[in-house]
């Protein structure tokens, strides 16, 4: 060993983060960081902010840039040698659309999120970390559009994936999840999306995404949730480092923090309801069931992650138990929905076969024969008999997660559940216990919604009829909604398959 | 087939198994290396291999680069090794700890003594030199006959180097406490190494100490009190020690005289189990409730040491953080026994409780 000590990487970083930070002195501190005393969080002294990772900016680019290329390098393959026809299915492709209309631009809003962390909050390491996540929620959108793009030439229903997220009655879920995020103060955004979110939600997002795209062949997909996940370790860490240093700051921060972690758990489980109708329904070769996923990844890990906040006195989030017991519904129920409102989605849908409906029977053991087969049983009955069944009313939206009342009661899946409350002489309604409570503590903020059934019934969708109001949100009627049988998108895939089809018959 | 393993910055030397991951290695032998997804795709567990050679098994090509393999890095969580390595990694050096190298020893037991029923304190004089080693620290033993090595606590102060005190407790049925229980007698020769561990007062935070001892958990405390006292901290230091009963209860005349002689240092031994109509005077109830008792369930500005069995640190570590004193002030030993090594499933929020 020579004598003379290495800086340790630890002291390299906080040279080149928050040894560049100073104490302004034109303007007061408090004027220069106007938001992060109104939530109520204290912090004693941002020093004790321990930097969840240490990666400079010129390492940053070096990395990222090589992240690119080989992603770009997949990604041109792919396309080289018509990777689109070698999926699994042409349904397949619908599992492209959700994302891309109702992931990734969140992914855009995580990039908006973060930019103002890192702006706002007045710890220069907690600041470093959040612009870096910043730039790879830009970094990640980018990709998935470029990733998907190429899907989008031969496939119906994200030629305008944006605007459609602004407008499409069932994307306000995921869009007003994230405004609602958007709209709170930094501490509030942390916890929302630095931890709810990235930490404890992201690999029921991510990996059912991910690892449904590997098992029906879509390599590109796969290689840009590899090279995303390579950036979420950071983001993973984040969240951790932002829990940990708010509950050990000050001990009035705890209320506030378990208030959050039971809004954005709560939040975030119904925001994945579409995950899991995805995974059940829509991946033509299967991963795993939703339920199986939500048991390992949140009665599991979730479970091993609360066991150790507990020590900090944070508890399980609220109503935990009943998102666990609707992992037995949820996906069933979301799947019912679309197919019954096939007409205004911008993805196929279709009736499980018989094969699907005995690998659903086989993992939802407790619930599928009983409630749900029966239904896309009858469903079947009445589309051989040319009666097609479309549900034609506009649906009741929760105040809160915006999405049609359609779950039922929990322990009772013949009920649907309905919850309402009053405020300022208006009545509001809601999915849940949780969503009115969400609703309850801040109803100011919940009352200027922007609920897309609302906005039909107000005129400020487009017209009147079904017709007007899909072409108001970008839809080509007739290509990118109903049934996959039937659809454009079903005959090029029988084109592009015509041999085998042939060979097979 | 084991290969050694050095791990810098903390000089640790550990053995890995041929197919062993680096990073399963470390946790298991209490060294905490960063980590998240625990397969190959986050990046977070990533080390510098600085000597050896290695196999990145599964190692995700965006979480390892190209570049970054050329460098010499590889991420902990898939990396198997195939030779002697060594590497550094994103760790802390902490500035009280010593790099003291791993030495050899060849010893004779110079007294047996029964402290307790069930513990034995042994005194073996070392017979190749002095050992150097911070208070606190451990040694590995090997045993006649009985495979692998048993680690135990360092119960005498650094100051007397020719020998080292361990006090034993039988573990029922164990292979290794039963040897030195039934066969160990006054002037057998054993083989051990050491120093070995990270359990050492950090010294140059200062303020006030708090050491929990359970059981034989106890000796790793004595010997950093006495080496405490003997220096002149003058910051309160506070020793509680629990145990089951009376029976169950040594080193009260030591600590008792300590106590008597210092007045920042406080002895509170506690008893768990002792019947509730006999003569003691002292504490009842576990250590962690007897602790809360004592500082009204406030621990802040204190940095604690906690030594003993895993139930006992962990409901201490429970009462310390309820009681305002976090993962940067509470400095751990967990006595594990074979029977302990049921692996629980752990969130990464914690690095070292």
């Amino acid at each position: 060993m020579s004598g003379t000590k290495k800086l340790g990487l630890r002291q390299r970083y906080e040279h080149l983060t928050r040894g560049l930070d100073w104490e302004t002195t034109y303007q007061p501190m408090d004027k220069v960081f106007p938001y992060d005393e109104f939530e109520g969080i204290k912090i004693k002294d941002w020093s004790a902010w321990e930097d969840p990772f240490r990666l400079t900016m010129d390492s940053y680019w070096k990395f990222q840039a090589e992240k690119e290329r080989k992603l770009y390098a997949v990604l041109d393959s792919f396309a080289q040698n018509n990777g689109q026809t070698g999926i699994s299915d042409g349904r397949y492709a619908n599992v492209l659309k959700l994302f891309l209309t109702g992931i990734s631009p969140e992914e855009y809003q995580a990039h908006r999120g973060f930019a103002f962390t890192g702006r706002h909050l007045r710890g220069a390491g907690a600041r470093v970390a959040c612009q870096m996540q910043s730039i790879d929620e830009l970094r990640h959108i980018q990709t998935q559009i470029h990733t998907i793009s190429h899907f989008n030439k031969y496939f119906n229903g994200i030629h305008d994936f944006s605007k459609m997220h602004d407008r499409v009655w069932y994307l306000s879920v995921p869009k007003s999840f994230f405004d609602d995020a958007r709209t709170s103060g930094p501490f509030e955004f942390m916890i929302a999306i630095g931890f709810a979110f990235e930490y404890v939600l992201t690999n029921l997002l991510f990996v059912p995404f991910m690892s449904g795209a590997a098992y029906n062949g879509d390599m590109s997909t796969v290689t840009f949730g590899f090279s995303a996940q390579s950036d979420e370790s950071r983001h993973m860490t984040l969240g951790i480092e932002v829990i940990k240093f708010l509950l050990e700051q000050h001990p009035d921060n705890l209320p506030i923090v378990q208030k959050w972690v039971d809004k954005w758990f709560w939040r975030g489980h119904r925001l994945l309801g579409i995950v899991a109708m995805m995974m059940d329904y829509m991946l033509p070769k299967k991963v795993m069931s939703w339920k199986e996923a939500w048991d390992i990844y949140f009665v599991e890990a979730g479970g091993a992650l609360f066991q150790d906040l507990a020590r900090y006195g944070l508890k399980m989030p609220k109503y935990h138990e009943i998102a666990t017991a609707e992992a037995e519904h949820v996906s069933h129920q979301n799947w019912c929905t679309f197919y019954q409102y096939t007409h205004a989605a911008n993805f196929h849908t279709w009736l499980p076969d018989n094969e699907h409906l005995d690998w659903l029977s086989e993992k939802y053991p407790n619930t599928f024969d009983k409630y749900y087969r029966p239904r896309f049983e009858m469903w079947g009955q009445m589309a051989k008999e040319g009666k097609r069944f479309y549900n034609n009313a506009l649906v009741q939206l929760c105040q809160v997660c915006q999405i049609p009342m359609v779950y039922t009661e929990p322990g009772d899946p013949n009920t649907i559940c309905f919850r309402e409350t009053q405020f300022n002489g208006q009545r509001y309604h809601f999915c849940s216990d949780g969503c009115s409570d969400i609703f309850k503590n801040e109803p100011e903020k919940y009352v200027q919604a922007w609920l897309p059934v609302q906005q039909i019934f107000q005129g400020n969708c487009g017209g009147a009829t079904i017709p007007e109001v899909l072409d108001w949100y970008g839809y080509k009627f007739g290509e990118d909604n109903f049934d996959y049988v039937g659809s454009p998108d079903e005959k090029l895939w029988n084109e592009w398959h015509a041999d085998k089809i042939k060979a097979a018959s | 087939m084991t290969y050694q393993l050095v791990v810098e910055p903390l000089g640790e030397r550990i053995e890995v198994a041929e197919d062993q991951t680096i990073l399963d290695a470390c946790l298991r032998q209490g060294i905490y290396l960063p980590y998240a997804c625990g397969h190959g795709l986050c990046g977070t567990c990533k080390v510098t291999v600085l000597d050896g050679e290695i196999d990145h098994a599964d190692a995700s090509p965006f979480a390892l680069m190209d570049f970054e393999r050329a460098e010499g890095r590889a991420l902990a969580c898939t990396a198997r090794m195939k030779s002697d390595c060594e590497i550094e990694a994103d760790i802390e050096e902490d500035p009280d700890q010593r790099r003291i190298p791993i030495r050899d020893f060849t010893v004779t037991v110079e007294q047996v003594e029964d402290l307790t029923g069930d513990v034995k304190g042994l005194r073996l004089a070392l017979q190749n030199g002095p050992i150097d080693f911070q208070a606190g620290q451990y040694v590995n033993i090997t045993l006649p006959g009985v495979e692998g090595t048993r680690a135990f606590s360092i119960a005498n102060p650094p100051s007397d180097n020719g020998a080292v005190e361990l006090q034993i407790r039988r573990v029922p049925n164990g292979k290794g406490t039963g040897y030195i229980f039934e066969q160990l007698k006054q002037g057998d020769q054993l083989k051990l190494s050491g120093p070995y561990g990270r359990f050492f007062v950090r010294k140059s935070r200062g303020g006030p100490l708090l050491f929990l001892g359970g059981g034989t958990g106890v000796s790793s405390p004595h010997s950093m009190v006495l080496d405490l006292l003997a220096e002149g901290y003058t910051q309160p230091i506070t020793l509680i020690h629990g145990v089951r009963t009376q029976a169950d209860l040594y080193g009260v005349e030591e600590f008792t005289a300590l106590a008597d002689k210092h007045a920042n240092f406080r002895y509170v031994p506690a008893l768990s189990s002792e019947p509730a109509e006999s003569n003691w005077q002292g504490a009842r109830g576990f250590v962690h409730e007897v602790a809360e008792s004592l500082y009204g369930g406030n621990f802040e500005g204190l940095t604690a040491y906690l030594c003993g069995p895993p139930v006992m640190i962990e409901a201490c570590v429970n009462s310390l953080m309820r009681g305002r004193l976090f993962e940067k002030h509470i400095i751990t030993e967990r006595f594990l026994t074979a029977a302990d090594a049921e692996k629980k499933s752990r969130s990464p929020l914690f690095k070292s409780l």
